[in-house]
């Protein structure tokens, strides 16, 4: 479903992030992309929605050629992909009910769904009781879970989660890696890019290794390690 | 559909009470622009609106050679009649022309200076186009059986020129002033697009088209549009009333346009143009300021 063929990114500033990556992943399958800092990671995920463009190379989703993909087209295969952004992206000026609610009014859902949908996911990431509060009056970890509700309160059929458990305790962390699971289970493909080793050692996945803008190990049930 | 225009509508006014003096110097602006712009129409309605009544007073007078006969004189008010631009043709016999002329001036003791009718028959010839007046009475006077032509061309020739430069003078003017209205419209605009740069990047990597973002600010533009439109109309309303009032204190046959029609359609005018320039001018911003992120 996912194919991603020799792309390589050089950053306007001529920095290459990424290079000769090569990477199929299937309908429903659950990924971790890991790496240190700075190994690609994030530039990688970016290129899948087309926030970021490769600079040679093509990325297919569904057989659909994203560098074919006119701009009009953009928005829908957003819709399609769901993001947890490495830093969130709130609107600061809306409330947590609205933060969410907009990606579905975006969308064009009707009113009395978007109302049900909104309320199911902030139930589901544990945060009915703040719906009415501004992201710079929640926690860090609060703030993440609001990230996670609006990706997936479309129910899209990719998840791409960037450092999902960034800002979380242990707790919270792994409460938040079952949910992916169980995303994942409802026919959903998931990549979270993580540096969460005990999680990913503890729920074994499918790993993929970045290291300075190649893959360097790619195995399923795969460690954080080699 | 009406969701999403509650939703845009919302966004919008929560834009305009954000940008706050920005925005009512751009209202004030527009509103200013509108008053010029329809000053200019009024001015020009008057005008053209006196032009057609001088116009209707144009005449031209065509005096006959004495020999001529009946039937020509029959012949030539039909030739006279079938050009164009000529509304109505009408013949005044010799004595009939001394029966009116004696009447007019009783005072002057014309038997005394001289004994017969010395007026000839003529034509009284009616325009519909002032400004043919000159090339017709050039043509009339062409006619073998016309002693001479007597017109009004001087005259008209000066209304017709003084309408044409006061329309061209007119139209630059009020180019100009949409042009910089629009630049107006487009900068404030541009201004509210830049306070939410980082909120339409968001929604765009959600998903949103360039359309669902464009909406807000195309309504916010309309209503700056509509409400110096607005304010713009109420003060040509009362403004040209009472310049009317005033003016026909003073001269009081002058021919100023008061009848509700053309007012009417004058101010309607100047919503559309508001509107627009609002609608037109919050497009050009928005494609132009919101970074593609496509
Ligand atoms: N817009 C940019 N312009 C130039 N260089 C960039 C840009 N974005 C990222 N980079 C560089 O590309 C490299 C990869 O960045 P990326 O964000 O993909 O790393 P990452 O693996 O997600 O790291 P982290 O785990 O810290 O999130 C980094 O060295 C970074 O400095
Ligand atoms: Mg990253």
């Amino acid at each position: 479903m996912i194919r991603v063929k020799n792309v390589r990114k050089v950053y306007p500033n001529g920095f290459v992030a990424l290079d000769g990556i090569d990477l199929h992943i299937s309908r429903n399958e659950f990924v971790y992309l890991v790496g240190q800092s700075g190994a690609g990671k994030s530039t990688l995920l970016n290129m899948l929605y087309k926030a970021e463009t490769p600079t040679s190379g093509d990325i297919y989703i569904d057989n659909i050629s994203l560098s074919g993909l006119a701009p009009k087209q953009v928005p829908y295969l957003r819709r399609s992909i769901g993001v947890i952004f490495q830093d969130y992206k709130l609107l600061p000026r809306r409330t947590v009910y609205e933060n969410v609610a907009f990606a579905l009014r975006v969308m064009h859902f009707s009113r009395f769904r978007i109302r049900r949908q909104v309320a199911q996911v902030l139930e589901l990431v544990g945060l009915q009781q703040k719906m009415h509060n501004y992201p710079s009056e929640l926690s860090g970890g609060e703030q993440q879970r609001i990230c996670i509700a609006r990706a997936i309160v479309n129910n899209p059929p990719v998840l791409l989660a960037d450092e999902p458990t960034g800002s979380l305790d242990p707790d919270t962390s792994w409460e938040i890696m079952q949910l992916l699971s169980k995303i994942n289970a409802r026919q959903t493909t998931v990549i979270v890019a993580t540096h969460n080793k005990a999680i990913v050692d503890d729920i074994r996945k499918r790993v993929v290794a970045v290291e300075n803008g190649r893959i360097i190990r790619d195995e399923q049930l795969g460690l954080y390690n080699p | 559909m009406i969701r999403d225009f509650l939703f845009f509508t919302s966004e919008a006014l929560i834009s305009i009470r954000r940008s706050g003096i920005m925005m009512i110097i751009s209202i004030a602006t527009i509103t200013v622009s509108l008053i010029v712009f329809g000053i200019f129409l009024l001015i020009s309605a008057n005008i053209s609106n006196l032009t057609n009544y001088f116009s209707s007073k144009l005449e031209i007078r065509v005096y006959l050679k004495d020999s001529t006969k009946q039937d020509e004189i029959d012949a030539l008010k039909l030739r006279f009649e079938a050009m164009p631009a000529v509304r109505k043709v009408e013949f005044i016999e010799k004595a009939a022309a001394w029966a009116e002329f004696k009447k007019n001036y009783p005072k002057i003791e014309l038997s005394t200076l001289v004994s017969d009718n010395p007026l000839p028959n003529a034509f009284r010839i009616g325009l519909s186009d002032s400004a043919k007046i000159t090339s017709i009475a050039t043509h009339l006077k062409g006619f073998e059986a016309v002693e001479d032509v007597g017109d009004m061309g001087a005259i008209a020739d000066r209304i017709t020129a003084f309408s044409r430069y006061t329309r061209i003078a007119g139209i630059i003017l009020v180019s100009l002033l949409t042009f910089a209205t629009l630049l107006i419209i487009v900068n404030t605009i541009r201004l509210t697009v830049i306070a939410r740069q980082d909120e339409i990047t968001i929604m765009q990597l959600v998903g949103a088209t360039i359309s669902f973002i464009r909406w807000p600010f195309i309504i916010e533009g309309l209503l700056i549009g509509i409400i110096g439109g607005v304010f713009a109309i109420v003060f040509l309303v009362f403004g040209y009333s009472f310049f009317v009032m005033r003016f026909q204190e003073n001269i009081p046959f002058f021919p100023l346009v008061y009848d509700h029609m053309t007012l009417n359609l004058i101010y309607l005018g100047i919503l559309l143009v508001g509107t627009s320039l609002g609608i037109f001018g919050a497009y050009l911003s928005v494609s132009r300021t919101v970074k593609n992120n496509y």
